[in-house]
């Protein structure tokens, strides 16, 4: 129980962080002159955005791990991982079709851009590293065959952002870490990561509660097993 | 150089039997041509819009070619049960899904000869030498990510679903860069006038290069039980 407790503990700490964060958004940054109240939801949108490629190295590290050295902790950290992470890319979505519908208006040739392509083609490939999990036989065949597709697929998102950049992009460029310091009104800065530390955390968290889920299946399983081997050996007897 | 050896003879092996058995490449010619009829009829095309066009049947045709022949390559094997008393043999299993790559693009290249010369039949597609050199460079990277996706996929309950899901999205690049040349030598433009390092050949063999590398070293770990 003191694991569950544990959890509480951490997800109530979340709970109290996002509160520091909305109050950073809505109260402390100052408005936008030109895009309004609707800038407001850069912050949690590249809060989510951080989240999600956080997410998808914990999925890359696990691979590795388990690849390397057969570590089953490696497995569920992916498990767990890539299921949060696709929450935040889905999220990071969301509020950037929000923000661009005033913004962008909805117009296709700008939704092709190397950020939104490369975001997309990451969902995909996340979601179907879930898929070969529940395809693949069970155990370590599923743990093998999903570490490939998640050292695969990471590798190839950077490729799809570069092929499109190379084209052409529309994307706001990079507003928090460019060259010369933030472009943003110091305020602004400080909420961005506040909000951005935030979801990080909160993303652990739920990175945590997930992987403590899977454990217990985990162990529920071999216990399932154990106790079919028991059976068919007094069988046997 | 044994690498190399056993990757010629699992090819050589895969290409013998096809023409031999003749079971996959006259399905995949009438697949492309029906994706051509297709195309016609769903575009409505004319003659503006036949060339205009002509880079997007192009690279859709492709993609969808590629995944059943890139299915099959594994399929086969593991219907048979002969991939496992392959890797059962000394040779590795990193030459010996090199082996299949080869034989399952020396088939899409086989398809792409039909390909090519069918859309500029029907379709009135301008196919220049940039158009099939840019064609055969990316089908070398696909199919060295597609035949590991296959790999994977024929390992699962759901192979044909699975495969699409898995290899679509990493075929991306090729399609975003691939398409962009097509486009450029369809339109009769000159891609002289882009710097060296954006020139979509060079490009793509950077893909290659990097992909054959990723899905080498994979390999392993795919085929292995």
């Amino acid at each position: 129980m003191t694991e569950n407790n544990k959890l509480f503990t951490l997800s109530a700490g979340a709970v109290a962080a996002m509160a520091v964060a909305a109050w950073s958004i809505f109260l402390y940054a100052p408005q936008d002159a030109l895009e309004g109240p609707v800038q407001r939801i850069f912050y949690l949108h590249v809060g989510s955005a951080a989240a999600a490629f956080g997410s998808f190295a914990l999925v890359l590290a696990g691979g590795v791990a388990y690849l390397w050295k057969e570590r089953v902790w490696g497995d569920r950290l992916g498990r767990a991982a890539a299921l949060v992470g696709l929450v935040f890319t889905t999220n990071t979505f969301v509020l950037g079709m929000i923000w661009a519908k005033p913004i962008w208006n909805w117009d296709p040739s700008q939704t092709w851009d190397a950020r939104l392509t490369s975001t997309a083609v990451l969902w995909v490939i996340y979601a179907g590293y879930l898929l070969v999990r529940r395809y693949a036989t069970p155990g370590r065949p599923a743990m093998r065959l999903a570490a490939v597709v998640g050292i695969v697929g990471f590798a190839d998102v950077p490729i799809v952002y570069f092929s499109v950049q190379w084209w052409r992009t529309l994307h706001p460029g990079p507003v928090l870490v460019a060259p010369g310091g933030p472009q943003l009104p110091a305020e602004m800065v400080v909420a961005a990561f506040v909000t951005t530390a935030a979801v990080l955390y909160l993303a652990g968290v739920l990175i945590a509660i997930r992987y403590r889920i899977e454990a217990r299946r985990d162990e529920r399983e071999e216990r399932a097993v154990a106790a079919q081997l028991e059976l068919s050996g007094s069988s046997a007897r | 150089m044994r690498f190399l050896a056993v990757t010629l003879a699992v090819a050589r092996k895969d290409i013998r039997s096809e023409l031999r058995g003749r079971e996959l490449l006259p399905a995949l010619a009438q697949f492309v041509v029906l994706a051509l009829i297709i195309a016609n009829f769903a575009f409505d095309l004319d003659l503006v819009d036949g060339p205009r066009l002509s880079p997007g049947i192009l690279w859709l045709v492709l993609v969808f070619a590629g995944l059943v022949s890139f299915g099959r390559a594994f399929a086969a094997e593991k219907d048979t049960g002969s991939l496992e008393a392959m890797l059962l043999t000394p040779a590795g299993a990193a030459a010996i899904f090199s082996g299949k790559a080869l034989s399952a693009a020396a088939m899409l290249v086989a398809c792409e000869a039909v390909l090519l010369p069918a859309m500029a039949v029907f379709l009135g597609s301008p196919i220049s030498p940039l158009v099939v050199a840019t064609v055969l460079v990316a089908t070398v990277g696909m199919a060295a990510v597609g035949c590991l996706f296959a790999a994977l996929a024929a390992q699962t309950r759901a192979r044909e679903l699975l495969l699409p899901v898995l290899a679509l999205p990493i075929w991306v690049p090729f399609v975003v860069v691939g398409g962009r040349a097509v486009q450029v030598a369809m339109s009769g433009q000159s891609l002289a006038a882009l710097p060296l390092a954006g020139q979509p050949l060079l490009v793509l063999a950077d893909f290659d290069i990097l992909f054959l590398v990723v899905a080498t070293l994979a390999a392993r770990y795919v085929l292995d039980d």
